[in-house]
């Protein structure tokens, strides 16, 4: 009797945690577990259907001497850095023009446009703009006709192409927030620094720059963290092709494991790619819970 | 607060500044005047003429009936939209339940299982590729209907919830006490009193949340094989041969995400700092 009313109570004291039950329950099941699975996999070796062998480190040695997941790791930092460079100049230079101009609505509208259609449909008009009769042939026009051919399958030429393709939908977001850090900047400094007859150059550079500093660094953190993680864009272009010239880690993990079915060489560089994120994710969360919390 | 000018500039300088602007604008739609034009042409055509080459003739009505011969396009547009429906309000519901636990419940070691929650953000995706998989394919998940949106509902639970975590905060201890006075049970504290208060951070989560699952492809071509029950991402990824046909398709595949952002855009200074996952 006594014991059955204090698991009665129990329960009762308990009855909170039913609200955060299905959340915890769900989170645990896909993702806190399938972490565990992925680093305990990387240490076999299997091929998806018959029994594991255990190797140790053997998968992470195979990769470090396979020239595929170098080059991976290559264009991975390619993505990376060339990325974080354009789509921190070209949606501030926008973002300073915008908060400038008469029509910033409309301006602000066409840039941001493409980041509205899936990076999927994005990948597939651009793969239609740089069909032979497309881009290509606009420097046939000009006299370079040995440029005239198909881009996305020249080796490491795709890689770069599809970087600088990525930027007609990877501004918007960040152009969005430095749209707003201007906004936002307190007026009186660079209303002041003007009537000390400061030139616009210096304006830019001595005040507002500064200022900008806390959106700067939510936008390097964000783009680094989605440039390592890029796949739907490539996969529909080249599909890491040709002979695997265009992969970033994000999709060598993905052939390793679905197209050349070794599931161990795949979790191992899920692993890799996780480590890497994790130490950028590191200072933007920090920096996310700073602003945050308050 | 609206159309506020940083510097003040001169009328020369503001001529300069929009004609700047138009330059980089009309570069930045080229994409899709170019996708515009190509849309209505024929294949052989498209295959055979410059891509600023006027169509001569408007193929639109022949794209949309070769779509709807030769692929699954429009299908897999009425999957997603029952995925994505089905992932953005199964996932603010448990998001709610999480959200209101965290902040007003008699919950034990909060930060703790605020961070096991959003733990689901931070690690990139591709680590759950290969256990979701194979867990699937042992209990019938694989390739089915189910499988897919209680995946989606998952995925989309950590930043709904921190979302809406945020502005629970901001909701005063006073009004739950007053209510806890009068009676009112824990439920219907959160369905009563803070749902409706959260219409704003709800239709944010709601409308991101739809985009995403709506957006996504990497899961949608591993956890699912039939054609039938394809999201629409998976299916257009495949669609090759006809570029006029398949621009055509990527516009009719854009219409839901493209009307989002429209409706979004009101609430836009709340949606937009946090739109990563």
């Amino acid at each position: 009797m006594n014991k059955g009313n204090s698991i009665k109570n129990f329960l009762i004291s308990k009855k909170d945690y039913l609200y955060i039950l299905p959340a915890v329950i769900l989170i645990t099941a896909f993702f806190i577990s399938s972490i565990v699975f992925t680093i305990y996999l990387s240490f076999y070796s299997w091929d998806g259907f018959s029994d594991k062998v255990f190797v140790g480190f053997e998968n992470y040695k195979k990769l470090f001497t396979d020239s595929n997941f170098q080059i991976s790791v290559m264009n991975t930092c390619l993505w990376v850095v060339l990325s974080l460079v354009i789509s921190l100049i070209l949606p501030l230079f926008f973002a300073i023009l915008i908060v400038n101009s008469t029509r910033s609505s409309l301006f602000k509208n066409i840039f941001y446009f493409p980041s509205t259609l899936s990076s999927t449909v994005g990948g597939l008009i651009m793969t239609a703009l740089l069909s032979m009769y497309g881009i290509p042939q606009v420097f046939g026009l000009l006299g370079y006709d040995s440029l005239v051919k198909d881009w996305l399958s020249i080796p490491y030429v795709n890689t770069i192409v599809m970087i600088f393709m990525g930027t007609w939908q990877g501004i918007g977001m960040n152009m969005l927030l430095f749209i707003a850090g201007l906004r936002n900047l307190d007026r009186s400094p660079i209303e002041s620094a003007q009537i000390d007859g400061a030139s616009k150059m210096t304006l830019f550079r001595k005040v507002i720059l500064p200022a900008l500093k806390p959106t700067t660094i939510v936008v390097v953190l964000m783009s680094l963290v989605n440039n390592f993680k890029v796949f739907d864009n490539i996969w529909v272009m080249t599909k890491g092709g040709p002979y695997r010239s265009s992969e970033t880690l994000a999709l060598t993990m993905y052939t390793e494991t679905f197209v050349r079915n070794n599931y161990g060489g795949g979790a191992a560089v899920a692993v890799i790619l996780t480590l890497v994120i994790i130490i950028v994710s590191y200072f933007n969360l920090k920096n996310t819970f700073k602003s945050n919390e308050g | 607060m609206k159309e506020t000018l940083m510097i003040k500039l001169d009328k020369k300088g503001q001529i300069l500044v929009d004609t700047i602007l138009s330059i980089f604008g009309l570069i930045w739609m080229l994409p899709v005047i170019f996708s515009f034009i190509g849309s209505m042409k024929e294949k052989q055509e498209y295959n055979l003429t410059f891509l600023w080459d006027l169509p001569k003739q408007i193929n639109w009505i022949e794209n949309i009936k070769y779509i709807h011969e030769y692929s699954n396009v429009y299908q897999s547009i009425g999957n997603s939209l029952f995925y994505s429906l089905c992932g953005a309000v199964g996932s603010a519901f448990f998001a709610l339940l999480a959200a209101y636990g965290l902040t007003t419940l008699k919950i034990k070691h909060r930060m703790f299982w605020f961070m096991v929650i959003y733990s689901g953000t931070i690690f990139p995706l591709q680590l759950y590729l290969i256990p979701v998989f194979k867990a699937y394919q042992k209990l019938g998940l694989y390739d089915t209907r189910l499988g897919l949106i209680i995946f989606y509902i998952a995925i989309c639970i950590p930043f709904s919830m921190f979302v809406l975590r945020n502005f629970f905060l901001g909701i005063s201890r006073d009004l739950v006490e007053a209510a806890k006075i009068d009676g009112a049970s824990d439920f219907s504290i959160l369905w009563r009193i803070f749902v409706p208060m959260s219409k704003a951070p709800l239709s944010v989560v709601f409308m991101t949340q739809f985009a995403w699952c709506y957006n996504e492809l990497m899961f949608g071509i591993t956890f699912v094989k039939s054609n039938d029950i394809k999201p629409v991402m998976a299916t257009i990824s495949t669609f090759t041969g006809n570029k006029p046909a398949m621009l055509v398709a990527c516009a009719i595949t854009s219409i839901p995400t493209i009307i989002l952002y429209l409706l979004l855009n009101k609430n836009f200074n709340y949606g937009i700092v946090y739109q990563s996952k």
